[in-house]
């Protein structure tokens, strides 16, 4: 399987990673719904894992692999705390709209 | 005594101001001002007269021998040398005799006057600092030290007429007298400036002598008389800046007494024959002193006339005097001048003070019309007054007579043997103010204590008017008028034998103290200027011109004497005909030329209204410049303010552009 | 001509996703999908052209080609999907689309541990909350999700930023492929054009063994496991203690009493919200 993905660019895994995290972004900016604006950060994270295994791959170097781990790990944890606390501004207002928390206004 | 006591003449009363000043603000201290305060003045009338012993009189044609004596040193700055140094000569220890004197006499007075007032122990540190004041500047060795002492008096002045704080017309009386003085002060530190410029030293002694040496004096020596007038003028209530003293009776009695008849008016007096050789620099000053010395006599006897407020008639009697004095000193006659001086201190003190009597035992009452024959109610006042009166009007005799001749006298033998009518002119200008004065003096006597008895009080009670319904305070003022107590008649008493007597006894003694005051010449032999002319070849009506003007002096105050008896005690609605037929003058005289409205309308209008316009601007500007400045960072705010809308999402948008915008930059760099 | 093209394919792509947003009304989301697929399609051809000389071995190309179509489409799925549990979904099939291309990257260990740890776990737990968190029935017939859903906010601004963005990275990305194609020595192309496994003569471990460069037969869990643990101990402590963390503040956090606030209607307001 190793020698097979000689004639890949490496331009094209940037792509489609900038593309997913770009996607991520704007599904973040766009969504009103709390729990998917979450989910689009971690689109935002699919895109940089695969910018990271990319470049591990074309520089013959594993910490970028040894680094996803870490990326999953932190993600993992950042997801069970930011549901929780979702769940807790869910008892306050029976709603998942973010512009029912405005009250920092101005 | 060791000249080193004079140390103690002004730095007692300065430390019973101190002590009193405590009084004020512990209540249970409050009896012990009085005492203080009148010891310490004691005290230095003591040591005047200890000290007197050793300084000697002036001989024939030379000046009396002056002792320096330095207190500490106070401002030394390079060239300029003023210390707290005293100067002790003969004309000193007049003055401090003076000052010290009455103060003393008018301190036990005020003792009993003020009894019962809130303001009592702040009344006697302000008598106190008075003293000090005055004692300073007539001890002062420096012009710098007089002037110290010239600004305490206008202070302490302040302070006491506006005694009464809470009465609008005593705040604005205080007012005004500290302003006119200001405004002569203004000339007084502009020919200090000035002298200091020409002669290089404030030092008396040195200005003096220098003055002396002057040949041919410049410009600059010619205008510093006048500045120096000018300050003379503005404390010595002479025109133009004499509008602030009859509003200064605004204050109590004992106030009125000391300050604004003995002393504090005469400071102008004596600054002036102290620097007499400066005077002499231009040719017009002294000539300029004795007319408006001449003309506020005439002028402040005039307006007398038709005054109807008791301290008034006094307070403008006071000006005429000063004009006397003025007069004196123009002439050359420092001797005149020292000797009116000193004379008029006992009987107007005398006069303000049983004045004070009067207002006291009537609750306050001031207008002549409305009280007549109190004779049989206060028969020691009534007496007492009459003697002062005399003095005032110069009957024969009196001290006022004696201090009164000798300046017309010396007028006079100016004016006819030095061949300058002028001088002339204005001695016939003194007569017919002493006649002036004989009369309106006596209209005041006649009317409040001869003639039926018949009175109405006002009802003020230390000062300020007491309401008519006042349901604890039961005032028991409207009550029958009674003589003074025995503690306040008696430095009466003593005022009166010095009315009486001061002149005959002191014509020589002031004659000795005097610089260059030989009587019948009026010239030192330093400044012999028109030592010439004072000669006894000088003749009016045949006879000595001294023992001519005598006689004059006589008829005038007998003459005005008894045309004030005429109209104002045997036949008064005679007094009522006589006004009713020249309704204008006695309108013109009695509104005092309509000079305070005058003033008002041509300088205090204009200068308020500048002052406005300089408050509007700075309100609108200044601080509209400053609100500005404090409004800016709030408008930056209020345009930043929409940006945070609170929402999530709205941040990470911010965020989002920021990064992309940064990469940007950097890749379009790179 | 290269960067014109990145950024009219942003442009047309921008264009293609706005159209795809959620918003009320009629909704031109299939044109839109099909302008984006045709961006995407157009841009790979033109990339096409640089492509060095395969030598016949075009399967992990057409692999990548695959899985990148499916991740791209899933992705916006995921963000314009009225649905909040169908955007799970989709991020689901996102998710196994990156591990299909990890796998063609030669990363399988990293591959599956995102299988099992996100798709398994992490979309699991969203949809759980997802599900907890459901308003109450919806008010339009026909439209089951929830009204915060139907439009997107200020689809806009967020979109153009998004592409700017996408526009500047593309640039980054490709920018040796541009500037020198015609370089010599070690160039990108000659680098990109060799085989990517095959250690290059100069990364050859003469010295102390360097960590991670290990053989070239060594499986790939063995030496991302030699890595992990060799190079980056302290790394994989924080780790765990991280995760440990989480889990008690988690549990922690969502035990708390919280009042609730004053019932408040959810803001209902069409799409240019704030």
């Amino acid at each position: 399987m190793n020698s097979s993905a000689d004639s890949l660019i490496l331009g094209h895994f940037l792509l489609t990673s900038s593309v997913l995290f770009v996607l991520g972004l704007v599904g973040f900016l766009m969504r009103r719904n709390l729990i998917i604006m979450f989910l689009c950060t971690e689109l935002m994270f699919q895109g940089v894992v695969l910018a990271l295994v990319a470049f591990a791959r074309f520089h013959h170097n594993d910490t970028g692999q040894t680094f996803v781990i870490f990326v999953l790990t932190i993600a993992a944890a950042e997801a069970a705390l930011a549901l929780a606390l979702v769940m807790l501004l869910y008892r306050r207002k029976p709603t998942l709209d973010t512009s029912a928390w405005s009250q920092m206004k101005g | 005594m060791d000249l080193q006591f004079a140390i103690l003449i002004p730095w007692l009363p300065a430390l019973a101001a101190a002590l009193c000043g405590v009084c004020c603000v512990k209540r249970g201290l409050r009896k012990l001002a009085a005492p203080t305060c009148i010891l310490s003045i004691l005290g230095g009338f003591l040591v005047t007269l200890g000290i007197s012993g050793r300084v000697g009189p002036a001989g024939e044609g030379h000046a009396a021998a002056q002792h320096v004596i330095e207190a500490f040193r106070w401002i030394g700055v390079g060239a300029l040398q003023a210390n707290m140094s005293y100067l002790i000569d003969p004309l000193t220890i007049v003055m401090l005799v003076v000052v010290t004197g009455i103060g003393t006499l008018v301190a036990i007075y005020a003792a009993g006057y003020m009894a019962g007032d809130r303001g009592y122990a702040r009344f006697f540190t302000g008598v106190s600092l008075f003293i000090f004041a005055m004692t300073t500047l007539v001890m002062a060795d420096n012009l710098v030290l007089l002037y110290l002492g010239w600004e305490g008096v206008g202070l302490c002045s302040y302070l006491l007429i506006g005694f009464y704080y809470q009465k609008p017309s005593a705040v604005a009386a205080a007012k005004k007298a500290f302003i006119v003085n200001r405004i002569g002060d203004l000339g007084f530190a502009l020919g200090i400036f000035l002298i200091y410029q020409t002669f290089g030293t404030v030092s008396m002694a040195d200005v003096l002598a220098q003055a002396g040496q002057v040949e041919h004096p410049t410009a600059a020596h010619q205008w510093i008389p006048f500045l120096l007038m000018a300050g003379a003028f503005g404390k010595s209530a002479q025109l133009p800046l004499y509008v602030w003293l009859p509003d200064a009776m605004e204050g109590p009695s004992p106030v009125s007494a000391l300050i604004h008849a003995a002393t504090m008016v005469t400071a102008g007096v004596y600054m002036i024959v102290r620097l007499l050789p400066v005077f002499e620099l231009s040719t017009y000053a002294l000539p300029t002193v004795a007319i408006v010395g001449a003309v506020t006599a005439l002028f402040a006897a005039t307006i007398a006339l038709c005054q109807n407020d008791l301290k008034r008639v006094f307070a403008y009697s006071t000006i005429s005097q000063l004009g006397y004095m003025f007069l004196g000193v123009g002439v050359l006659s420092s001797m005149g001048a020292i000797f009116h001086l000193f004379t008029h201190a006992f009987f107007k003190a005398l006069l303000f003070l049983t004045a004070g009597s009067v207002m006291h035992a009537l609750a306050g009452q001031l207008d002549m019309r409305k009280i007549s024959g109190l004779r049989t109610k206060m028969p020691i006042t009534c007496w007492l007054m009459f003697i002062g009166c005399l003095a005032l009007g110069g009957f024969p005799y009196t001290a006022g007579f004696f201090s009164k001749d000798t300046i017309l006298a010396e007028t006079m033998v100016v004016g006819l043997g030095g061949h300058a009518p002028l001088y002339t002119i204005l001695a016939v200008v003194g007569l017919i103010t002493a006649l002036l004065t004989a009369f309106y003096t006596f209209r005041l006597w006649f009317r409040v204590f001869l003639g039926p008895t018949e009175y109405e009080t006002a009802n003020e009670h230390h000062g300020y008017p007491v309401p008519a319904h006042n349901g604890d305070i039961q005032v028991q003022h409207v009550h029958e008028p009674h003589e003074v107590s025995w503690l306040m008649n008696a430095p009466l008493v003593v005022l009166a034998a010095g009315a009486l007597l001061a002149g005959v006894v002191g014509e020589h003694w002031i004659a000795s103290m005097t610089p260059g005051s030989v009587p019948g010449s009026a010239a030192t032999a330093a400044h012999g200027a028109e030592a010439g002319l004072h000669d006894s070849a000088a003749t009016l009506f045949g006879m000595n011109v001294h023992a001519a003007m005598m006689l004059i002096s006589s008829v005038v105050a007998i003459v005005g004497i008894g045309a004030a008896g005429y109209y104002h005690w045997l036949n008064r609605p005679a007094a009522e005909d006589v006004a009713r037929r020249y309704p204008a003058v006695v309108h013109l005289l009695a509104n005092k030329y309509y000079v305070d409205e005058i003033y008002d309308r041509l300088i205090v209008t204009p200068l308020r209204t500048v002052g406005e316009l300089c408050y509007a601007l700075d309100r609108l500007m200044i601080d509209g410049l400053v609100a500005l400045v404090g409004f800016l960072p709030r408008l930056v705010g209020l345009a930043v303010q929409p940006a945070q809308r609170g929402v999530l999402q709205g941040y990470g948008l911010g965020m989002a552009i920021g990064v992309a915008i940064i990469i940007l930059v950097i890749v379009a760099v790179t | 001509m290269m960067p014109y093209g990145l950024y009219i394919a942003s442009v047309l792509a921008a264009l293609a996703l706005y159209m795809t947003a959620p918003r009320r009304g009629y909704s031109p989301a299939r044109l839109g999908m099909l302008l984006g697929a045709m961006t995407l399609g157009g841009l790979w051809i033109a990339l096409a052209k640089h492509l060095p000389d395969l030598a016949g071995q075009w399967t992990p190309l057409v692999y990548y080609y695959l899985f990148s179509v499916i991740a791209i489409g899933s992705a916006v799925r995921v963000i314009t999907h009225r649905r909040p549990v169908l955007s799970a979904l989709w991020f689901v099939l996102v998710v196994l689309a990156t591990a299909g291309l990890f796998v063609v990257l030669s990363a399988t260990f990293v591959a599956f541990a995102m299988v099992i740890i996100y798709a398994g776990a992490i979309v699991v737990t969203y949809v759980f909350v997802i599900m907890l968190a459901s308003p109450a029935a919806p008010d339009a017939v026909g439209d089951d999700s929830p009204t915060y859903d139907r439009a997107a906010r200020e689809p806009a601004a967020a979109i153009a930023v998004g592409f700017l963005m996408l526009a500047v990275l593309l640039t980054v990305a490709f920018e040796p492929l541009v500037a020198n194609p015609r370089a010599a020595g070690p160039s990108d192309q000659r680098v990109l054009s060799r085989d990517l496994t095959q250690r290059p003569p100069e990364l050859t471990p003469e010295g102390p063994p360097e960590v991670g460069k290990q053989a070239a037969s060594v499986d790939n869990i063995e030496r991302v496991g030699l890595d992990l643990f060799r190079g980056h101990p302290l790394g994989l402590e924080l780790a765990g203690v991280i995760l440990t963390v989480s889990l008690i503040g988690a549990v922690v956090l969502v035990r708390r009493p919280i009042a609730p606030e004053a019932a408040e209607s959810p803001r209902d307001t069409d799409v240019r919200d704030e």
